[in-house]
């Protein structure tokens, strides 16, 4: 089964068409870089996938749980809900809790979501934070951490929820480039485990190297859909072309 | 000097209705506040219209108006209150619209990212509220509720006028038996100054302790 099947998604802000039938299926365990220029509609793609933004025709399916554009608003929340404790989300600011420490960070969905105690939820909160690499840092807050820290924290917030699904908006756009490694490093790390994963990136490297698939995004539109070695070496769309010709400019 | 030595006992008692009349205001207000911010933001559209007008009409009225709106007007209709519970309602409406003033800026500085990511980690939009932006609000409100608070120190000088003994009136009623201004007015303004001066000190350590991270 797909973990993500979408059927004629379009989404539209007033008049402003920002995905234009948008139809495609992930399977579990696939590594999908969505690349793309800005304002092609790559954040908003992500964020229909969990809901944070409603598709306004079509239909998108996470893990079985079912949204259309016309589901009513009560069975839209409880579906959203439903995919939304299955998926994490790594955010561009890294958004973290500033008024919680990092440990509390991890914690705090266990806490009110699982509706979990402090000491099992201290120990997930633990053994993640010691999985990206900041068992020290348990008890600093946000604001101590350097950005690249704060970003780690982040994906160990989302993974303590174990969700089957991670999705990742720019998740080192605005990193400081010495710290973009340690970040990637990590979400290599993911997908070797074999966690579904939808990356918007800037990062060509890191998606020539660790996805499955690229998803090159124009317009609204999914332009291209191919394996890594294909879409890089070979892209057959002019904007796809034209874009690779840019971003390897320097 | 001697005047206002002799009557001290009279004037701090004075003070203390003032004090009290202040924190039970901004008790009832900050409940007051707090379900209209909540109302403005989250409710649905006549519960949103209702607190619109709550809060224009009592920003644009002047205080003096509501009171004697409370403790005479309302006789009309049969409805009475002692001077003091007068004092108590029409100040803890008056506040709670400055107060939900200064919750719901403090709701909205709170970035649109925090409720995301909770949302995202599967919270509903209530628990967010409560565990994520309702903590950070506080701090954003609390220099602006002292603001509130002090301003309402000074503003129940207007009850003297509905025959509260707070201190303005306190003040009035020695002048009236002694037949001297200048040392009674100083003395009470001194002393409203002392107690707001007081507040903010204290505030500002709340604020700092607040901001440990």
């Amino acid at each position: 089964m797909s973990m993500i099947e979408m059927k004629q998604v379009y989404k539209k802000f007033g008049d402003n068409e920002v995905l234009k039938d948008i139809s495609l299926s992930i399977p579990a365990h696939q590594v999908v870089a969505v690349i793309g220029p800005s304002g092609s509609g790559k954040s908003t793609f992500l964020r229909c996938i969990n809901g944070l933004e409603t598709i306004t025709e079509g239909s998108i399916s996470v893990n079985g749980h079912e949204i259309h554009a016309n589901t009513s608003p009560k069975a839209l929340k409880k579906e959203i809900h439903a995919i939304r404790q299955e998926t994490g989300m790594v955010f561009q600011q890294f958004n973290l809790y500033p008024h919680k420490t990092v440990a509390e960070n991890v914690m705090e969905a266990l806490l009110v979501v699982k509706k979990m105690s402090n000491e099992p939820a201290y120990q997930i909160a633990s053994s993640l934070l010691a999985k990206v690499g900041l068992a020290e840092k348990e008890n600093a807050y946000p604001s101590q951490l350097s950005g690249g820290q704060q970003q780690r924290v982040a994906i160990a917030r989302a993974l303590a929820m174990e969700p089957k699904l991670m999705l990742f908006d720019e998740p080192t756009s605005a990193l400081d480039p010495e710290l973009v490694g340690e970040v990637l490093k990590v979400m290599k790390s993911l997908a070797e485990d074999g966690m579904t994963m939808v990356i918007v990136t800037h990062e060509m490297k890191f998606a020539e190297e660790v996805a499955d698939r690229i998803l090159f995004m124009a317009d609204g539109f999914i332009v291209e859909d191919a394996e890594p070695q294909a879409f890089f070496k070979n892209p057959q769309t002019e904007r796809a072309q034209k874009f690779l010709q840019k971003v390897s400019e320097f | 000097m001697q005047i206002v030595i002799e009557n001290l006992p009279f004037l701090l008692r004075g003070a203390y209705y003032t004090l009290l009349i202040t924190v039970v205001s901004m008790f009832f207000g900050l409940i007051i506040g707090l379900l209209t911010a909540i109302a403005r933001i989250r409710g649905n559209r006549v519960l949103r219209s209702i607190a619109r007008g709550y809060v224009s009409i009592i920003r644009g009225t002047p205080p003096l108006v509501q009171i004697v709106i409370v403790y005479y007007g309302l006789v009309d209709y049969g409805i009475e209150f002692g001077p003091l519970t007068a004092a108590y309602i029409a100040l803890s409406i008056n506040i709670g619209a400055y107060v939900s003033e200064a919750f719901r800026g403090a709701i909205e500085s709170v970035p649109k990212g925090q409720v995301e990511a909770a949302l995202a980690t599967g919270m509903t939009e209530r628990q967010a509220m409560r565990r994520i932006i309702v903590p950070q609000a506080v701090r954003y409100a609390i220099p602006p509720l002292g603001n509130t608070f002090v301003g309402m120190l000074k503003e129940t000088s207007l009850v003297s006028v509905i025959a509260v003994t707070e201190l303005m009136r306190s003040a009035e009623l020695l002048i009236s038996q002694y037949y001297v201004y200048m040392p009674f007015y100083l003395a009470i303004a001194a002393m409203y100054w002392m107690m707001s001066t007081m507040f903010t000190f204290a505030l500002h350590r709340v604020e700092k302790r607040l901001s440990v991270y």
